[in-house]
């Protein structure tokens, strides 16, 4: 072989090596057949290498899909099979990113281990999320089931549910009774401004509480108690106020209270009112007056005009007596009989006797005329008062024989002025 | 006098029942053995198929005869009743447990069901002398009987890398037919 030969395959030998762009050898070239066949060795070796190495830059690259060396490449084999491995990876990778989590690295070492692992780790990971979504379906199933329940309840409840928060006073609930009502222009502001004044004198720590109150429309008043819940409610400090509509309620107890405290003849309270009242103020040392009056010459006017006339006196005084004070106590104690309870705030300086001249004189202007103007009978009333202080001492019984006392005093003192 | 209780069938019509107990027959000697053994009798059958019918017919036989034993194998150990994702991942572990090879998944197209895939250190040919020839023809049939099991669909499976043509896997182009 020949210094030239030589030089020429390691030419050859090394471009393949470093400049495989220009690596050639020409076996035509070689004039010796064994030389010819050498150098054909030689290429085909030399294209095997060049193949392997731009194979394996490509794996090195990440480019899989790349057409790959015949089978005739041997040397290119084991690059195949990790072109094979790479590609499988990649799709296994693909399966897993899925959410296949079959997948299995064998045959792969360490690879095989990490790989496995993580798998595992995200298949556990989605265990814990399915049973998380399977709890979490059965909490809003539960939930569903309670509210369904509570809705029910709610709906066929008669009382009316509304929910505020306590501290915006922001309407967050009410039932379809509720909403049925809140539909109506004339209750809707005022129980609002109600059920927030209340709700916002509530904390949340509160004892529940039962209020009362009542709501004036055109055409009548309604009556309302309110149980008032304070709750969590969400992110808010709730107040549930359940409303009970006791309207009818109220109206048979003023009703039966009319039957029971008043008199019927003449409106005013009558006497078993009186003396409750009566014991009411001296047990708590309300200051008072209390003002005895006694109908003058009602026996003779039943007996002469009759019963009917006898009546319209009675009627007569009992009205003129609630002149006194819208806040007096006004009772018919019976017969001809009146007494009248008034407290020393709601007297206002006025003396009381000067007060109940003042009445006797205005009743005296509607004593009865006859058909050709002659008096047929004076109307007058005579009374006695006593004040009854913060210290008083005396029974009830005693303050109002003191008072029927000077009475009686009063209607001595004044018998002449009473004619027929 | 003639025994009633032998088994009224023919080692010539296949059944995998006729696999036998293999555990309690080969009580010592257990139930593996050297894959040379297999190659032996492979071979030697390839040997005396292909000189009394050819070569092409010898690997006609042997597809025909791996499609059936893909077919019984995947009947018989796989669950035919789980997803794809299920199925292959359940496929790679019985080749791999049963030493068959170690398969992977090159690529799929989901739109035809065709499929690429590969299996390393083949009980076929791995380590074969390069020969310049794709020789593992049973396993093409073997591959088609277990999608074929699965699927009920026929496939085309035709190697196109072999280590006896030079590779290191199996490369097998699977066609939905």
């Amino acid at each position: 072989m020949s210094n030239k030969d030589l030089e020429i395959y390691y030419t050859y030998l090394r471009d393949v090596l470093y400049y495989p762009k220009r690596a050639k050898i020409v076996p035509e070239d070689f004039s010796d057949e064994g030389h010819r066949e050498f150098a054909e060795a030689m290429l085909s070796f030399g294209g095997m290498v060049i193949e392997m190495r731009e194979l394996a830059g490509s794996l090195s690259r990440g480019e899989l899909d790349v057409s790959l060396p015949s089978s005739d490449n041997e040397l290119a084999a084991p690059l195949k099979a990790l072109h094979s491995t790479l590609k499988h990876l990649t799709w296994q990778t693909k399966q897993v990113a899925g959410g296949d989590y079959d997948q299995q690295v064998g045959f792969m070492g360490e690879f095989s281990v990490a790989f496995n692992e993580m798998v595992a780790q995200l298949a556990e990971r989605r265990r814990e999320m399915e049973a998380e979504v399977v709890s979490s379906k059965q909490r809003t199933d539960e939930l569903a089931k309670a509210n369904s329940i509570f809705e029910v309840i709610t709906s066929s409840m008669a009382e009316w549910i509304v929910m505020v928060d306590r501290v915006s006073g922001e309407h967050l609930f009410a039932n379809h009774q509720a909403k049925s009502m809140l539909a109506s222009d004339t209750f809707e502001q005022q129980l609002y401004d109600i059920l927030v004044e209340y709700s916002a004198s509530m904390l949340i720590d509160d004892e529940p509480r039962k209020e009362e109150f009542m709501l004036i429309s055109d055409v009548a008043a309604q009556y309302f108690e309110m149980m008032l819940y304070p709750i969590k409610w969400y992110e808010h400090e709730a107040v549930a106020c359940v409303l009970t509509d006791v309207t009818a309620n109220k109206e048979e107890y003023n009703r039966l209270e009319e039957v029971a405290y008043k008199d019927v003849m003449t409106g005013v309270f009558n006497r078993l009112y009186g003396m409750r009242m009566l014991e009411q103020w001296t047990d708590e040392k309300t200051a008072f007056r209390l003002v005895f009056v006694d109908m003058d010459m009602l026996k003779y006017v039943n007996d002469v005009f009759g019963h009917n006339e006898g009546d319209t006196y009675i009627k007569a005084v009992a009205e003129l007596l609630q002149e006194v004070s819208s806040t007096a106590v006004v009772c018919r104690l019976g017969g001809d009989e009146f007494m009248v309870l008034i407290q020393d705030r709601d007297v206002r300086g006025r003396d009381m006797a000067e007060v109940f001249e003042g009445l006797r004189e205005k009743l005296a202007q509607s004593s009865v005329v006859g058909e050709n103007g002659e008096l047929m009978y004076n109307r007058s009333i005579s009374f006695g008062i006593i004040a009854v202080g913060e210290n008083n001492v005396l029974t009830t019984s005693s303050i109002l024989e003191t008072a029927d006392e000077r009475m009686y005093e009063y209607k001595k003192a004044h018998k002449k002025e009473r004619r027929v | 006098m003639a025994n009633i209780f032998k088994r009224d069938a023919t080692i010539h019509e296949f059944d995998w029942e006729n696999l036998g107990d293999i555990k309690a027959g080969r009580e010592d000697l257990g139930e593996d053995m050297p894959v040379l053994v297999y190659r032996l009798m492979q071979f030697t059958m390839l040997d005396i198929l292909t000189k009394d019918f050819g070569p092409d017919k010898a690997n006609e036989y042997f597809r025909r005869a791996g499609f059936l034993a893909g077919s019984e194998f995947a009947k018989h150990v796989l669950d035919l009743s789980v997803d794809f994702n299920a199925f292959l991942a359940d496929l790679t572990k019985a080749l791999a447990d049963n030493k068959i090879g170690i398969l992977r998944m090159e690529a799929i197209d989901p739109d035809t069901g065709n499929l690429v895939l590969t299996v390393g250190q083949d009980l076929d040919c791995s380590g074969l002398p390069i020969t310049n020839e794709t020789v593992c023809n049973y396993d093409e049939g073997f591959i088609s009987g277990i999608l074929n099991a699965y699927t009920g669909k026929k496939y085309d499976v035709r190697e196109i890398d072999c280590w006896a043509s030079g590779d290191r896997v199996c490369r097998f182009n699977v066609s939905v037919e």
